[in-house]
């Protein structure tokens, strides 16, 4: 009963330690049933621990883990999820098919095969040996394996990093078609375009903990880092007292202030009567996660 | 975990190892040492004997590079990707047992089939019968010996160690040179060895006598150890995976 209105993911004060480090560090998340969450983060940032918490591949020191309210490895054990690991998985000396057909048929109502073949774009591999494939094939194959038990929950950890531009576009395409279906889907990425455009909500981390947690937007607002910038003339440092602004920076002949409320850092500006050839720039979220994350590092 | 079962075959008999050590190398050793004069006794006896020996040779070898393919799915994040699937750690394992046990059928089975149709050796119905028997159901420390190595060690060198271990087990259990002909202290030695109680067995069935009581006990005894050794490695896998 509980699995019918549990959360897909949920993680309760999730602590894994290895020897002094804690790679996850009282982590608490929960994921409602069909969102599409991006885990971001930099290397180290716990995201892998993480996943292999969720899945029950590794047992958390402390805290618990659940997936549709079951202990991982049940719901695991129940079809519920499918999962791609950031390498390996694949075996040499069997085809595409044959591989795919071993995995299907652990699950109890997996999708057709033909289903799964497009799904992953590799109808023309087929009869192809898993281990002659190039490394773009390979990664469309491990994907094809995560999702062929038609499993409600999708757990992929750095989808596209093997990928080049062309393939992770490919490789998004099918993703959206397995989001509108219901599916509830979580990545993690060092692409933060990638979780920008195809996550519902981004879920950043760092040193093993939820350092931010909301749409794109929202994270983007929360570090403050609108710029707004004007050409430089003569004593500048008084901008840095304006309204909304948390940084200040001169250079190439202009003045550039990083704003938490930029509309009201330009209306200062513009009282003052210091607009001059005026530009303001939303931040991406590459800032915003190098704000967040060096923000936590100091 | 039948699904598990046939991928494995699948991929052991794609397995070039696994052809050549399990199966070409003992039919071909049989067909040279017993029509070369090599193997001892005269022509008949030899052809016996020598066929024993060989399908005993050849199952060790599919027992143990049933085992190097654990290290080597290991390596490949195979055993994690299983683990992500319904499949019980449990189904795995026997899968993979089974899978060892069914490989050695076809190493055994070719070295008996060139003894009937190329050396023309004849047996009563229940010799045949308790031979292969023998042969097959005497592999699993093998088999256990094989795998232990392949959850404690990595790819490459727990196929060596594997490839290593199977042949020094033949030599020294006189499966290429009976142990009559080994210097008496190496004779001493291969009397304790698995593969000479392994062998035994199936050597005296075919001459009509009944496999001694310490044949069976040692092989029993080396079952115990061996069987030990593959659930500690096992297990030192698990923690790493």
């Amino acid at each position: 009963m509980t699995t019918k209105t549990a959360d897909a993911v949920s993680l309760t004060s999730a602590t894994k330690r290895f020897g002094p480090v804690r790679a996850v560090d009282g982590l608490t998340l929960a994921i409602p049933r069909g969102q599409t969450v991006a885990l971001l983060g930099p290397n180290g940032a716990g995201k892998s621990t993480t996943i292999a918490l969720l899945l029950g591949l590794l047992p958390p020191d402390s805290g618990r883990a659940a997936l549709f309210g079951l202990d991982p490895e049940q719901a695991v054990r129940q079809g519920l999820a499918g999962a791609m690991p950031q390498e390996g998985g694949l075996i040499p000396r069997v085809t595409v098919r044959e591989l795919l057909t071993f995995v299907s048929g652990t699950y109890a109502a997996p999708l057709p095969l033909d289903r799964v073949l497009a799904l992953a774009r590799i109808e023309d591999l087929r009869d192809r040996r898993v281990d002659r494939l190039s490394g773009g094939q390979a990664q469309r194959v491990r994907f094809a394996m995560a999702v062929c038990g038609d499993p409600d929950l999708i757990v992929l950890d750095e989808p596209t990093a093997a990928l080049d531009v062309e393939a992770r576009r490919e490789f998004w395409d099918g993703m959206r078609g397995l989001a509108s279906r219901g599916k509830t889907i979580l990545f993690s990425t060092h692409y933060l375009d990638e979780a920008d455009e195809h996550a519902d909500r981004v879920v950043v981390l760092g040193h093993g903990r939820v350092i931010a947690d909301g749409t794109s937007a929202e994270i983007k607002r929360a570090a403050a880092l609108t710029t707004v910038s004007v050409a430089a003339d003569g004593e500048s440092a008084w901008l840095a007292t304006l309204p909304g602004v948390r940084h200040m920076e001169i250079r190439g002949g202009r003045v550039h202030l990083r704003s938490g409320d930029s509309d009201a850092t330009v209306m200062a500006l513009a009282r003052a009567g210091a607009v001059r050839e005026l530009e303001v720039a939303p931040a991406d979220l590459e800032d915003a996660f190098v704000a967040l994350t060096t923000k936590e590092n100091a | 975990m039948w699904g598990y079962v046939r991928l494995e075959l699948t991929r052991t008999l794609r397995d070039g190892g696994y052809v050549i050590f399990g199966i070409v190398m003992p039919v071909v050793m049989y067909l040279i040492f017993t029509n070369l004069g090599l193997a001892p006794g005269d022509r008949h006896d030899a052809a016996i004997y020598t066929m024993v020996s060989m399908a005993a040779y050849g199952a060790l070898g599919g027992a143990f590079n049933n085992g190097s393919g654990i290290a080597e799915d290991r390596a490949a994040g195979w055993l994690r990707q299983l683990r992500l699937t319904p499949l019980t750690p449990a189904e795995v394992v026997a899968g993979k047992v089974v899978t060892g046990a069914v490989a050695v059928v076809p190493s055994i089975a070719a070295v008996l089939m060139a003894g009937v149709l190329v050396n023309h050796v004849t047996l009563p119905p229940q010799r045949w019968l308790a031979i292969v028997a023998l042969l097959w159901a005497g592999t699993v420390p093998f088999s256990l010996l094989g795998l232990g190595n392949g959850y404690r060690l990595s790819g490459q060198s727990a196929a060596m160690a594997n490839i290593a271990t199977m042949l020094t087990l033949s030599i020294l259990g006189g499966l290429w040179v009976p142990v009559e002909k080994f210097p008496s202290w190496l004779g001493a030695i291969a009397e304790w060895t698995p593969s000479n109680s392994y062998a035994g067995l199936s050597w005296r069935i075919a001459f009509g006598d009944v496999p001694t009581l310490r044949q069976v006990v040692l092989l029993s005894a080396w079952l115990l150890v061996f069987g030990v050794y593959a659930v500690y490695g096992y297990r030192r896998a698990g923690r790493r995976a």
